[in-house]
Parts: C-alpha cells; sequence; structure tokens
C-alpha cells in the first residue's frame, strides 16, 4: 500500500511539471484554480474504521441501514399532498387562530401533530400583558400564556388524531419545562398517560446564548432546567425526545463550518454530562437526543463532507467519552440532513433561492438525508411562507428524489478521495477546537466567558469583509447586478394562511383571553402553588417538573412560574461585544 | 475640529428578537468605517434605547429587528426621541422588513431602511451623508 501511495506521490510531481505547468504558462495563471485528489491525499483511510457500513459505527455511512425517512411505496399513482403544512413549523397568532389554522390544514388532508412556532414573548418567559412585550404577541408563532391556550390549540387533535397517536413538536428552549408541562397537564386532563406522549421539544438552551437569543436564566440555572428535563422524560415519557440539539442557528449566527460542528459537540457534552451526574446510564437517555438540520451552507462537497463528519464524532464522544455500549446511543437522529443555510437565502432576486435550495437538497441525498429543498424561497420576504412557496419546495423533493432518483445509494460519496479528506479535515479541526472549550471547562464556561459568542461574532464580521471584497460572491448580491434589474412580484395565488385583519388584533385579543382566564381561576391556589415552587426552586436537587404541571392544571401563568425561577435564579446578562 | 469629530452610531436591538448577527456586523463594521459604535445588546425596550442614545450622546441609531415587530417598536423609539426633545439623531433600521411596511416606517420618521444584503460600506456612506450637522 505504502508503496503504492510512494509511487503516486512521485507520478503527482511529473505530473505537475510535464503535464499541469505548460497548461498554467498557456494561460498566464500562477497556481492553478482548481485541485485534484487522490489516494496519497487519504493516507491512513481504512474503509471499516473510518466508514463502515450504514447503521454502524462510527456511522460515517448514515445514520440507520436504509433510510428511514424515506416515504412508502403508494399503491397507484401518489397523489398530490398539495398545501399540507400542519407538520411544518407553524403557529399564528391567538391560540383560537392557530387551532383554525389546523383545522383548515386537516381539511386539506393533513393527519400529522403540530410543529409549533411560538411567539417571542412565550419563548423568553413573559405573559400576553407584560407592557414590555408590546408589538411582539402572536408574531413569531402563536401565543402561550396558560394551559387555555394549549386547550385551544389541540381541539382539532382529538379522537383519530388524540394527543398519544400524533407526534407534536415544540420550539421552545428557555422556557421549555414549562411549556412541555401545559402539554402535559392538557394530556393529564384528557386521560393520556405521559408514557404514551410522543413529542420534541427543541430544548437546547445553551444554543440560544450564542445564536437565536431566547434565554431567560443564566447558563448554569439554565442546565438544572436540562437536567429536570433529562431526568423526567427519561422516567415518565420514553418517546419524549430530550433535545432536538445543535441545528442551523450556529451557523446562521455566522460560526464557521468548523466551530459550528465544535461548539454543537462541546454542547452536546454539556447536556450527556448532565445526565450522568443525576446517576444516570449514558444508554437510558442518549437515544433520546436528537438533532435539528445541522449546518447549511452553498459549499456543497463541504457540507456533505460535514455531515459524515457530524456523525462520526458524535459517535465517538457517546462511545469513548462516555462509555456507551448501546449503538442507538451513538447515532445522530436527524430528520433533514445537510442544506443551503438560511442565513445564504437572498432578497434581491429571491427565485434564486430556489436554485440554491435544491443545491443544499442534492447534498442532503449525498450525505444521508431526503432531498428537500429548504427553506422556501420567499423566506427573506417576510415572516409566513406563501403557500406557493412551499409546493415549490415539496414538487422539487419529488423531482429530486422520484425523477433523477438521488436516494437509491447510500453515502455514494463514500471512498472518494476528496470526500473523505474533506470528512478527516473537517472533523480533526472539530476536535481541536472542542479540546480547547474542553481546557476551558466545557461549553458552560466558554458560554459565561463570552468566548464562542464572540468568536461567532468575529467569523461573521469577516464572512462580511470578504463578500464586500468580493473574495466571496453571493449572486444578485455583491456580483451580477445591474442598471437592469427585474422588479420580481411575489404572488401569492393562494391566500396567505393568516389573514392579516387577524394577525393586527391578535395582542390585543389574548390580553382579554388572559384577563379571563386570570378572573374565573382559583387565585388562591395560584398562589399557593407559586409559594411551593419558589420553595422547590431553591433546592438543587428538586425536579421541577411536577410543579409546573400542578401549576399549569391551576391555570397559573407561563410568566408567573417563569418570575418565581427569575427570582431564584436570576436573569442571564450578556458579555459586550 | 468638529468636522474630524467620530460620528457616533448606536446599534439597538428593540424588542424580544434574538438574532443579532446583523447588529454585530454592523457594529464591527462601521468601526473598521471610523466611526464609533455601541451595541446595546439584545432585549431593549424603545426606552432604554433613548436612554442609551442620549446617555451615549450618538449621531445616529441603527434599528435591527427579524421579528416582524418593527411597526410598533420602531415608532415607539422615534416617538420617545422626540418627547425627549432629541432632534438632531438619524434613525436608520434593518432586519426582516417586508417592502410594504417600509414607506409606514418612513412616514413615522425612520430615514431609510437597509434590508439584508446591504453592504456595510453602503451605510456607512448613508450615515456620513445624512447625520445632522453638530
Amino acid at each position: 500500500m505504502s508503496e503504492d501511495i510512494e509511487r503516486i506521490k512521485q507520478k503527482r510531481k511529473e505530473w505537475e511539471e510535464r503535464v499541469l505547468k505548460p497548461a498554467l504558462e498557456r494561460f498566464w495563471l500562477k497556481e492553478s484554480p482548481t485541485k485534484f485528489y487522490t489516494p496519497a491525499d487519504i493516507e491512513d483511510f481504512d474503509f471499516l474504521t473510518n466508514v463502515g457500513f450504514p447503521g454502524e459505527y462510527p456511522f460515517t455511512a448514515n445514520t440507520y441501514p436504509t433510510s428511514p425517512y424515506i416515504p412508502a411505496p403508494r399503491r397507484g399513482l401518489p397523489g398530490a399532498s398539495g398545501l399540507v403544512r400542519a407538520a411544518t413549523y407553524s403557529g399564528y397568532g391567538t391560540a383560537e387562530d392557530t387551532r383554525d389554522y389546523y383545522k383548515e390544514m386537516q381539511k386539506r388532508g393533513q393527519k400529522r401533530g403540530p410543529n409549533l412556532a411560538f411567539d417571542l414573548p412565550t419563548q423568553c418567559g413573559y405573559d400576553s400583558d407584560n407592557p414590555v412585550v408590546r408589538g411582539e404577541v402572536g408574531k413569531t408563532g402563536v401565543t402561550v400564556d396558560t394551559l387555555r391556550d394549549f386547550e385551544v390549540i389541540y381541539e382539532p387533535f382529538q379522537g383519530e388524531l388524540e394527543l398519544d397517536r400524533i407526534a407534536s413538536n415544540f420550539t421552545i428552549n428557555g422556557p421549555c419545562n414549562v411549556i412541555v408541562a401545559m402539554y402535559f397537564a392538557l394530556a393529564e386532563k384528557r386521560g393520556v398517560p405521559l408514557d404514551k406522549l410522543r413529542a420534541t421539544p427543541q430544548n437546547d438552551i445553551l444554543k440560544e446564548f450564542i445564536a437565536r437569543g431566547t434565554y431567560i436564566f443564566p447558563p448554569k440555572h439554565s442546565m438544572r432546567m436540562f437536567r429536570d428535563s433529562l431526568v423526567f422524560f427519561t422516567k415518565y415519557c420514553p418517546s419524549v425526545n430530550i433535545t432536538s440539539v445543535g441545528g442551523y442557528h450556529i451557523r446562521g449566527a455566522g460560526a464557521t463550518r468548523e466551530q459550528d460542528l465544535a461548539f454543537s459537540m462541546a454542547i452536546l457534552i454539556a447536556y450527556l454530562q448532565e445526565g450522568v451526574k443525576a446517576g444516570l446510564d449514558v444508554d437510558s437517555f442518549a437515544p433520546r437526543f436528537s438533532v435539528n438540520a445541522f449546518g447549511g451552507s452553498m459549499e456543497f462537497f463541504k457540507e456533505i463532507a460535514f455531515q459524515r463528519a457530524a456523525r462520526r464524532i458524535w459517535a465517538k464522544i457517546l462511545k469513548e467519552k462516555f462509555g456507551a455500549k448501546n449503538e442507538r446511543s451513538m447515532l445522530l437522529r436527524q430528520p433533514a440532513g445537510a442544506h443551503m443555510g438560511y442565513e445564504n437565502c437572498t432578497v434581491q432576486r429571491p427565485l434564486n433561492n430556489l436554485t440554491r435550495s435544491v443545491v443544499g437538497a442534492i447534498a442532503s441525498a449525498f450525505s444521508g438525508g431526503l432531498p428537500i429543498p429548504m427553506p422556501p424561497y420567499d423566506e427573506p420576504l417576510g415572516l409566513g411562507w406563501s403557500l406557493e412557496a412551499s409546493q415549490l419546495s415539496e414538487d422539487a423533493f419529488k423531482v429530486l428524489y422520484y425523477e433523477a432518483k438521488l436516494n437509491e445509494v447510500l453515502d455514494p460519496l463514500a471512498g472518494s478521495y476528496y470526500v473523505e479528506h474533506l470528512t478527516d479535515a473537517i472533523e480533526e479541526s472539530a476536535w481541536k477546537e472542542l479540546g480547547k472549550i474542553e481546557a476551558m471547562g466545557g461549553a458552560v464556561a466558554a458560554i459565561e466567558s463570552g468566548y464562542m459568542q464572540h468568536e461567532i461574532a468575529k467569523s461573521a464580521h469577516e464572512r462580511q469583509k470578504r463578500i464586500e471584497s468580493g473574495e466571496d460572491l453571493v449572486v444578485g448580491v455583491n456580483c451580477f447586478v445591474g442598471e437592469n434589474e427585474l422588479e420580481i412580484q411575489i404572488t401569492r395565488l393562494v391566500p396567505d394562511p393568516y389573514d392579516p385583519v387577524k394577525r393586527e388584533q391578535a395582542e390585543e385579543r389574548q390580553i382579554r383571553n388572559l384577563a379571563e382566564v386570570k378572573k374565573n381561576r382559583d387565585n388562591r391556589a395560584v398562589a399557593q402553588l407559586l409559594g411551593e415552587l419558589k420553595d422547590k426552586a431553591k433546592k438543587e436537587d428538586e425536579n421541577l417538573i411536577p410543579s409546573f404541571i400542578e401549576c399549569a392544571k391551576a391555570y397559573v401563568t407561563e410568566q408567573e412560574m417563569c418570575d418565581v425561577l427569575r427570582e431564584i435564579f436570576g436573569e442571564y446578562q450578556p458579555a459586550t461585544l | 475640529m468638529d468636522q474630524k469629530k467620530r460620528i457616533r452610531v448606536l446599534i439597538a436591538k428593540p424588542g424580544l428578537d434574538g438574532h443579532d448577527r446583523g447588529a454585530k456586523v454592523l457594529t464591527l463594521g462601521l468601526r473598521d468605517e471610523g466611526m464609533e459604535t455601541i451595541y446595546t445588546g439584545l432585549r431593549q425596550t424603545p426606552e432604554k434605547i433613548v436612554q442609551s442614545a442620549i446617555q451615549e450622546d450618538v449621531d445616529a441609531i441603527g434599528l435591527s429587528c427579524l421579528s416582524s415587530a418593527h411597526k410598533y417598536l420602531f415608532p415607539r423609539v422615534i416617538e420617545l426621541l422626540k418627547e425627549k426633545g432629541v432632534k438632531d439623531v438619524l434613525v436608520i433600521g434593518g432586519g426582516i422588513i417586508p417592502s410594504e411596511d417600509i414607506l409606514y416606517l418612513k412616514e413615522k420618521g425612520v430615514a431609510e431602511i437597509f434590508g439584508p444584503g446591504t453592504m456595510v460600506k453602503e451605510i456607512a456612506e448613508y450615515i456620513r451623508q445624512n447625520v445632522k450637522p453638530r
């Protein structure tokens, strides 16, 4: 083998001298604009060690032996599901608005549980009637103040769509345990046992400090909240995912590919340690960790390599650092794979985003995911995707999947000298950065000191400088623009799912809803429950989720619960720039 | 002498939106352009922003919002500036601002809206041309 490598190296030198050099001279080039990879670039490559079979350690080839997400073959021709989005991230205005939206989607044939987007007051632990949140109620998602709102949202989910028959997603982090407790309270009131519930709360609080920003409490206290959910879910609701970790937010905030991978893994390690510290066997909870569409950029091959490296590094962390024995603990569960990176959508010439998302979708298919072009092209034009843009994305997926047959082979680039080299390089630089963070005391310490935040801001700044200098090109933004730009009209042939008049009135309506709840509940019981919560919050070992459930049942508001915790835990004060 | 005084800009995040890549890039980028910049950090009320602007004696305020609450938050900042008798501060905005809202915000007193893809250089030039002489 090494003799072969020596020969290749020798041959390469000859080729550079005899073939490449004259070609470059002919075109007045100082160096080659293209690279070429050979077995000499992956000298230590060993298939079983580096790649392995799909669904087996180190999971480079694929998470599962075959893709579990491939739609089942149907009898006859696949019907057009069309404009059905309930399982897509959604949530509008008040609970009533969201309920009506899901009813409409069910009329169109939707049979899945909701993937709930919450408004920012809910995500930051404030009630709708707090003057501090004026202008924000019901804007980025549905607003939730009390159990009453969950009761209304889930009205269409009964009978054959009862809570034990659907899976729900909640994009909630800071007050995750409070919001999930409302869902548990709803289930208990409906007589659905907790161990039958299927749900995924995002519950990735550490990422909020470095991207996305919906934190409430300082990192240490936030980790106590995380521990509570990890322990509670493991014991009482084995089908609820503990966290949907990582994802595209860190990259979206400006991190490089390598920082993204290292920071995400440092955060993963911090979460795993919470479970271990609580005395649980890592194999009892790690299989309930999931991942939310890691990474994302327009660099096609690097994103493919990134996904492969992410699977491998995750597996190694679980096996080597945490001594996991069950292979299910070691696999990176991610329903969506590579993508273009939402931050790379452009407002300028927005239809180009469809082209970009298709490139991301192909990268996904080549690295173990489905070719889902995301996001829809009108993402940067305002919150709330048009149904047309959604349908175009859905259809592009079908074209790539059914016509181009991109998913017939798993890990089709395995063994490519270039992709294997890239995969190794990305993994190696992530380990290096991870080592640095470990030396600082881990993810929590690196966030408390502002290290991660600072590094990400620096990378975002560098990227902007490269765009301004023309070193990085973005079509229609810093290049290929001219005098004759077309006015692109984004027509919405199908009405927006959310009526703009309702949108304007959502805040007012919700404030009235909340006043009604506060008037009709037993306020003495509320005061007593909040007192008990406070006593428990003071004790570090106490798991607060049972108290949140009791509070939720008594219609204690989200902010009332969070305020008790704010008093005991304090609030996070970000590092300055 | 006064001519050479550096332009001071407050980059602010009103409301609860946590997407601050743009705000941070602008804070650092305008520094490269020779300006003094102060970043408020996340979750600032309009009151706090106006207070910081007065305290820091800035020439311009850049408001960033991606949560769709701009129609309330941006005009509120301008209203409060007026209440405090501040007339010489240029207010510009950015974020995910649908084109149909831009006119509304301008009517309310936001001088200009810079959307995604805008070069820092362009914003710096706009600020230089439009800050009120002091």
